[in-house]
């Protein structure tokens, strides 16, 4: 494996922000997530939960509803009054529209997909029509005291839930009008609280209404009586949101105490034909609030405050017990937000609204295997550089030389020059961008700095010649016609001469960048790519796939390579292709050529392409390699994969040379310190 | 028009003269004082020989005139003075007319957003690949010409706000809707803040939950400790100065 010199990099201060909704879409499997600074990401769920597109997020935009109508069709609505469509193919918003009734608290779309629903802050509810390519306002209902801050649609479409402050109405669709009004009790363990607040309803076709609120009860109603059936005490705090399975067979419950209760519809005896509601199992997944909850057919889906994607397979839904039925959390986003300068030992760290300049520090101790060496110099915060405007940035990327530092947001594309001079740091930007350079997907820089890539959301991609202070657009590949995909992912040889670009779900194409023509187009995989890099000197094509599988595929002779193939014929261990996070990074060391090395949340690895290949009886994970025992054993437990977990979670490793790699962590506890207070909970014996 | 001025300033110092021989040349001064009135009059030749004859007339004594020749001085004086009345008239109107059209102008300036929010609505896709070109073009012209010039210089500004919108930089809304709107964003949500950390939701400080979190470990670790990074920052760096003599001292004693 050899030996490196680590630095072992915490000082990346980024907190992801909390998520304030998800959506599931039967059709697609796909879930929909948007965070509290309005940025909306999309998992696959079907590929290995992969975050496999996401929309920066807005300042004014924070979002508070958020869901699928019409098949595939996203629509956002928030606090700042509009509704929002995104363009899933090209990554962008298709429109926002302004609903007029104040700042939007929540949206439902009807069973059939055709119209939508939203509940204002004015006490309004409107009903929108969704038409091929827009939505049209069609008329309101009657209009309510308070804000509506949950609504949900019988599934027959019929008739309405409406959730707001100390009642839940019920609305007649055809009509408009206001059918039943129930009063929610205001009492909480026989203290009379401020105000009941329904934070979410949910219809069922019988007529039952489903209504969760700020007093920690959940209440069934009988929508045609408008009388109160039962009701369920299960939290000293708010129950914040509820989700029902399409069988309407079991629901979920999300309270602010983090826990996560699921009610299944049971037989009152074993064998009556009579059922009813009972609270099954509580999960404990989160510290913090639980904003939101979603129900896929297998699984329950939680998120709040504290930032993680909880993703628990229901095990009765299960039918093969694999790892597919294992817990899944997830916390970090899916690509890369830190970018490095090999040669000036630079680390670029992208945040929300400011990217971070910081020089490594360095050491002259010398140590053992395992040592921590004392720091003579300290990192250095170089730059902070603060977007203007209230869009969070998209991408980043520092040039291997140190001098350029590019950024994107939604509508503008940055691009700085930086000067070394001693100790002083000095920024220019460059300015006279063309006016085709709207917004970036990927930014990346040649191996000698002296071109820039950028994917363009338009589903081009276009290369710069950069010499000394200014720049030159050189070329653009236009996408294939028909196709307004974006390509997500860049990767460029070491020579220059190969640039590969990846889309969502298009496949890898490879560029000829000297006679600036389409190469080959990499055979098409049915998993979208997580990271991907060029090999130097060999230009072999590396491609880590979302189901774990890594190939390698030589640019100049159009094929697998030979190990490729080997691989695939061999198959990978078990525990690899059982990991959670996705490999964000590749990388190369200069010197050994057949070693790869890549990474995940939570672990390092180097692939020796020259050792034989685990198979599934083989010990996978070898922390440190035997070193008292005979040469002969260390021989034949050794095996292609190093891997190493002392590091996680790990957000970005790469080779800063031949002996030294770069660690940025990201400790779990440090993004709690961040977060806002959670609710007090007696534990006891403390 | 701009010739007119330095004749307008001759006239003036004609009449001075005229007042300083004290002559009773009545018509004449009458007629000079019309012409101060209005400095933009007239071509230059015709009052210098004016000016010629009544000086004429000042030097010497009055002459008998013929009443025929009187009558005939008379009739010419008149024309004169009714041509200089009509070309003042004819001067106003034209300044007038000069004025209404700056003004017309001015009003179609201001109306220019207007035109450019209509525009914006239905400019179509197919204009923004042609944008780039436009804007250098645009830049081009602008550099070259000076600011005012009527018509011109407004379509340059037509097309490069619209260019501009095109790659919009900004969007055009109205400061009083956007202040009503910021208000009630704000309103809901400290609404959402009250009702989730206001008083009365049994909220803990992040320093406790951890700290409960560490004593139910089974391995018992350092508290996480929030300290205000603005307290005892002399202190802070007395110890990383002493950190670094120390680290110094030791390298030199182990080489």
């Amino acid at each position: 494996m050899g030996e490196f010199k680590v630095h072992r990099v915490r000082f990346f201060n980024y907190v992801p922000s909390a998520i304030r909704c998800v959506a599931y879409n039967n059709q697609s499997n796909r879930l929909a997530v948007s965070r509290t600074d309005g940025t909306v990401e999309i998992y696959n769920l079907s590929a290995n939960y992969f975050q496999e597109k996401f929309f920066p997020g807005h300042e004014s935009r924070a979002t508070e509803a958020l869901c699928w109508a019409e098949g595939q069709r996203l629509f956002s609505a928030g606090l700042n009054g509009e509704i929002i469509e995104y363009d899933l193919q090209a990554l962008n918003i298709k429109y926002a529209m302004d609903a007029f009734g104040g700042p939007i608290w929540s949206m439902a779309a009807s069973p059939s997909g055709s119209q939508l629903l939203v509940g204002c802050e004015d006490g309004s509810v409107k009903l929108f029509q969704i038409t091929p390519d827009k939505i049209q306002f069609e008329r309101n209902f009657d209009r309510q005291k308070s804000r509506i801050l949950s609504l949900s649609w019988r599934p027959s479409g019929t008739h309405i839930a409406a959730g707001s402050i100390d009642y839940i109405s019920v609305f007649d669709v055809k009509s408009g009008s206001t059918v039943h009004k129930m009063i929610v009790d205001r009492q909480y363990m026989g203290v009379s609280k401020r105000k009941c607040i329904v934070w979410g309803v949910a219809f069922l076709s019988d007529g039952t209404v489903i209504s969760v609120d700020s007093a920690g009860k959940v209440q069934f109603w009988d929508s045609a009586t408008g009388t109160l059936v039962k009701s369920h005490l299960i939290a000293n705090a708010d129950v914040q949101s509820i989700a029902v399975a399409n069988q309407e067979d079991s629901f979920v419950v999300g309270t602010a105490e983090g826990t996560v209760f699921h009610f299944q519809l049971v037989p009152v005896t074993s064998n009556s034909g009579e059922k009813q509601w009972v609270r099954t199992k509580p999960f404990q997944h989160h510290t913090h609030d639980v904003r939101t909850v979603a129900h896929s057919p297998t699984s329950l889906i939680s998120g709040g405050t504290d930032t993680h994607l909880v993703i628990r397979p229901l095990m009765e839904k299960v039918e093969v017990k694999n790892y597919d039925a294992a817990l899944r959390k997830i916390t970090f986003p899916h690509r890369r937000l830190i970018s490095c300068s090999r040669k000036r030992q630079l680390l670029l760290f992208q945040f929300a609204h400011h990217l971070e300049l910081w020089r490594l520090g360095s050491t002259v101790a010398t140590g053992k295997n395992g040592d921590t060496l004392p720091l003579s110099k300290n990192a250095d915060h170089l730059l902070y550089l603060k977007t203007k405007g209230p869009e969070n940035i998209i991408c980043s990327c520092i040039s291997p030389c140190g001098s350029w530092i590019a950024y994107s947001t939604a509508s503008r594309f940055f691009l700085y020059r930086l000067n070394y001079e001693h100790d002083n740091l000095s920024l220019k930007r460059v300015s006279k961008m063309p006016a085709f350079l709207r917004s970036a997907l990927q930014i990346l820089f040649s191996e000698d700095s002296t071109k820039l890539f950028v994917a363009s959301n338009q589903g081009a991609l276009h290369i710069f010649q950069l010499s000394g202070g200014s720049f030159k657009h050189l070329h653009a590949f236009q996408p294939q016609s028909g196709t307004v995909e974006a390509m997500c992912l860049l990767a460029v040889s070491a020579d220059g001469n190969w640039l590969a670009a990846s889309g969502t779900s298009a496949g890898v194409h490879v560029y000829n960048v000297k006679q600036l023509k389409l190469h080959c187009t990499v055979p098409a995989y049915n998993f979208p790519v997580t990271a991907m890099a060029v090999a130097p000197n060999t230009n072999n094509l590396v491609i880590a796939y979302s189901d774990q599988q890594v190939f390698e595929y030589s640019i100049p002779d159009k094929h697998y390579t030979d190990w490729s193939r080997t691989v695939q014929k061999h198959g990978f261990h078990h525990l690899w292709l059982q990991r959670d996070t996705p490999i964000t990074h590749i990388s190369f060391h200069p010197k050994r050529p057949m070693h790869i090395l890549l990474h995940d949340a939570y672990m390092f690895c180097i692939i020796d392409k020259s050792l034989p290949l685990p198979n599934d009886k083989t010990l996978f994970y070898n922390p440190f390699p035997p070193t008292n025992e005979s040469d002969v054993v260390q021989r034949r437990t050794a095996h292609a994969f190093k891997i190493s977990k002392i590091y996680k979670p790990l957000l970005f490793m790469d080779l800063l040379d031949e002996r030294t790699l770069v660690a940025v962590e990201r400790p779990l506890d440090d993004i709690i310190a961040q977060l806002p207070p959670p609710i007090k909970k007696k534990k006891f014996g403390t | 028009m701009v010739q007119l001025r330095p004749r307008a300033s001759r006239a003036p110092v004609s009449a001075e003269a005229m007042v300083d021989e004290g002559q009773p040349a009545s018509e004449e001064e009458a007629e000079h004082g019309l012409l101060l009135g209005q400095p933009s009059s007239g071509a230059a030749a015709e009052p210098l020989e004016e000016d010629e004859e009544g000086d004429e007339e000042s030097d010497e004594a009055p002459e008998e005139l013929t009443f025929a020749s009187a009558q005939a001085e008379a009739r010419e004086e008149e024309r004169r003075v009714r041509e200089t009345v009509r070309r003042d008239k004819t001067l106003l109107k034209e300044k007038r007319k000069r004025r209404e059209e700056l003004f017309i102008e001015q009003k179609k300036r201001k109306l220019l957003p207007d035109t450019i929010l209509e525009k914006l609505t239905t400019a179509s896709q197919t204009n923004i690949k042609k944008s780039p070109g436009k804007v250098k073009e645009v830049n081009l012209q602008k550099k070259n010409e000076d600011c005012g010039k009527g018509n011109d210089s407004k379509k340059v500004k037509v097309q490069k706000v619209q260019s501009v919108s095109q790659n919009k930089s900004y969007l055009a809304v109205r400061l009083k809707d956007q202040d009503l709107r910021d208000a009630r964003q704000q309103a809901a949500q400290a609404f959402i803040h009250n009702s989730l950390y206001g008083p009365g939701t049994n909220r803990t400080t992040v320093n406790k939950f951890l700290s409960l979190a560490n004593k139910r470990l089974p391995v018992k670790r350092a508290a996480v400790q929030f300290l205000n990074n603005a307290w005892g920052i002399q202190k802070k760096q007395n110890a990383k100065r002493f950190k670094r003599r120390w680290m110094v001292r030791k390298m030199k004693t182990k080489k």
